[in-house]
Parts: C-alpha cells; structure tokens; sequence
C-alpha cells in the first residue's frame, strides 16, 4: 500500500471514529503539481490526502493555532522534531495530538507548475529519515545512512575570509524585504509579540535599511539557536533567496559541538539555553 | 587607517560586580581609556545578545560584556547562562564577519578594579589595530 493510501486510511479511520477533530496533511495545489497544506474535517475529506515529495511544508506550525483541540497531523522526520521541539517548550499538548509519522526520502524545491526535480539542500545531508516521534508510522524505517560531513556549507563559509563573508552577507540581507516570511513559515517562532515588532523599544526599525535588515536576520536565527529543527521553511519561502539556511545550519552545528544537543530530538532534555554546568570550558571569560 | 582613530566601545557592565569593579578603578585612581561607555545592567544574563547586535548597528567599534566571576553572581546563575549564550554568540558574529575581537566577556568583580583597567586597555588596544569597523550605516548611527 503507498504511503498516500496509508495516511488516506489512517486518517478516514481517525474521523470516523472521532478520535480527532482534523487531520492536518497535504493535498494536491491548484497547479496539479506541487503539495499544499490541508485539513480534513470529515471523514469523506480524507481521501483528498497525499504524500509525496513535493509535501515541502512543516505543518507543526498550524498546530500552534489549534492549541487545546484534538488534532492529527502528517509530520516528516523534520516536522517530528518541530512537535518535540513544541512539547519540549510546552506549546502543545501531547494528549490531544495524534501523529501520523511519514517516512521520508525527501522532499523537492517548490516551483510553480513544474515538479520540482532539485532536492532541498537539508534534505541532501539528512540523518533523519524516520521520524522520532509518531502514534501511526507510514513506510517502512530506514537504517539511517552515516553522513560524514553534515555541514560541508557552513564550513566552506567558515573558511572565507572574513570581509568576504561580511561582503556576502551584506548582500544576502540588502535584499531583504523584511516580509517575515521566514518567521511566519517557522514552527520555532511563534511569539504573541516579535521584537522586531515592538515600537517601544524600536529594536529593528520600520526602514528596509542594510542595518536593520541585519539586525532583523542575526536576532531571527540567533532566537533559534538551539531550536532550529532543520526543516528550512524559511529558506524555501524567502522571496529573495536569501541563504537562511547557512545562518541556521551554523548555529546547530555550535551547539552541537559546544553543548552536544540537537533540537527536537526529544521532548525532555532541556535546551541548552535553560541549563548551564558550572565547570563547563567553553573557551570565554577564562 | 587613520592613526588617530578612537574606538567607541560600548561597555555592559553589570551592577553588582564589574560596575563596582569600574567604580574601584576611579576611586583607587586607576587610569583607563575613555573610549568605553558604560551601561549598567542588572545581571550579565540581561545583557539579551541583541543588545550587542544593536551596539554594532549603530556604530559600536566593540562591545565589552562584563559580570561576576563564575559562582559569584549576585542571582546565583545569572552569569552561568550568560557565558552559554555568548560562547554561542561569539563565533556566529564573526561567520558573519564582525571580527571576533570586537566581542569580548570578562568577568571583573567588585574588587578588581585593577583589572577592569587593564581589560579596557587591551580591548582598545586590540581595536585600534583592528581599525573602524568597514561599514557604519550612514543612517540612525551614533553621532
């Protein structure tokens, strides 16, 4: 049976049994190629439902908006991590979620109209591709291949000099639009009220200007430090293409060199901005 | 460079501790370069690493962040979880390409007066030869 037939049933089952009052997963977009978001409420809707590699979205982050109602969600291993990430900070409520887990090959870049034949950077060093948290499991679990580089961006980043990576970066954060997209897109931001929308103080102000664009940039993903799940939305939904992804990816990789901690991975451990060891080296202040 | 460049450095500087700690070296008559503005912060762990992003911004040349040595912090932790965040924060501004002398966490305590004059000493001196930063935003900077 495919794994779209699976969930299709999974779902249905789920319904009619009232068990949840939606289901959250994908279905075919108005292209008739690519993937959109979908929420079933009735248990005839689920056979709208696919899953295939053009599923891009992280959907944990409409999970935030049904806060207290009983809801199923399609998750791919990245996803997962972000509902660990949610339960870890205490956004959701394990009890009233049920998690139909995906294994994942994969997914493709979006492009309007044409299947997309590129696979996401992430995608392309992911160790992940069973989920780590799930109620149904769809697929078979893979053994999960040794990648022995994860970051080969990032570090061929760090290798620049450093006013060629200023003048890169320069240029990637003059095109921002500051559209938050890539705030709205992230299951990890979910704050009543972001600082870059507060007026008093005035942290990131209103003018499309190189240094409040910089300013908005190094917060975003420094707010993420040690939570980024790795699904890279952001990335996908910035208008510009601005390389979000290398900012994100840095961050992980130092926490988990400093701090050996991966977000998502379950909901218990605490971050490593919520503890601390007294005799840790971590080479500052010293 | 210019051979009369004057850093500005911003410095964060926490109550209990290393602003007595800058109080001491004034009292005592220790001598220190006037470069650093000084601004009190109840704890080092309020010093949000936005506040240093911001510093940059508006044409901060360094920023100094200093509390109570590890153990010593007036609110029994404060300094522990500030020491994680900048340990994180460090090598993300210099990937970004803000040198990573222009970053610098010391822990000064109240006694030290001594050394507080001897950190903002070689912090401007470590800036001097690093020169200005490349670009100051023309806009909304620090006059």
């Amino acid at each position: 049976m495919s794994q779209t037939a699976q969930i299709r049933q999974a779902a249905r089952e789920l319904l009619q049994g009232k068990a949840v009052e939606c289901v959250i997963g994908y279905e075919r977009g108005t292209d008739g190629v690519n993937a959109r978001p979908f929420f079933a409420y009735e248990a005839a809707e689920a056979d709208r439902l696919i899953f295939d590699q053009t599923c891009t979205h992280d959907l944990a982050k409409y999970l935030l908006n049904r806060k207290g109602k009983s809801t199923a969600i399609v998750v791919k291993p990245c996803d997962s991590r972000a509902i660990n990430l949610l339960l870890n900070e205490s956004q959701i409520q394990r009890d009233k979620l049920h998690i139909i887990g995906v294994v994942c090959p994969g997914v493709v870049e979006r492009r309007w109209g044409t299947p997309g034949a590129k696979q996401l950077n992430a995608c392309q060093v992911c160790q992940q591709h069973t989920p780590v948290v799930y109620d149904t499991l769809v697929g078979q679990p893979v053994s999960e291949p040794a990648v022995a580089d994860p970051y080969p961006d990032v570090a061929g980043m760090e290798a620049k000099p450093a006013d060629e990576r200023r003048t890169f970066w320069e240029e990637q954060f003059s095109r921002c639009l500051r559209c938050y997209a890539c705030r709205q897109a992230c299951p990890g931001c979910y704050c009543p009220e972001c600082f870059a929308e507060r007026l008093d103080p005035l942290w990131v102000g209103i003018r499309i200007a190189p240094g409040e664009n910089e300013v908005w940039n190094t917060m975003r993903a420094f707010h993420l430090a040690g939570r980024c799940i790795g699904c890279y939305q952001c990335e996908q939904v910035c208008p510009v293409n601005i390389r979000l992804s290398l900012l994100n990816r840095k961050l992980e990789k130092d926490v988990l060199g400093m701090f050996h901690f991966q977000a998502g991975m379950d909901a218990e451990s605490p971050p490593p901005f919520s503890t601390y060891q007294k005799d840790e080296k971590l080479g500052i202040g010293e | 460079m210019a051979i009369d460049f004057e850093p500005r450095i911003v410095g964060f500087l926490c109550n209990w501790c290393s602003y007595a700690g800058a109080d001491m070296a004034g009292t005592a008559r220790i001598c220190y370069p006037s470069n650093i503005r000084v601004i009190r912060v109840p704890c080092s762990a309020r010093i949000d690493p936005l506040l240093v992003v911001k510093a940059f911004q508006l044409g901060a040349d360094g920023v100094l962040v200093a509390g109570c040595h590890p153990g010593d912090c007036h609110y029994t932790e404060g300094n522990y979880y500030s020491r994680r965040r900048f340990a994180l924060l460090y090598p993300f501004l210099e990937y970004l390409g803000i040198e990573k002398g222009r970053l610098r966490l010391e822990w000064v305590s109240a006694s030290e007066g001594r050394k507080f004059s001897h950190v903002v000493s070689s912090f401007t001196e470590g800036l001097v030869s690093l020169g200005p930063r490349e670009k100051v935003p023309a806009e909304g900077a620090l006059p």
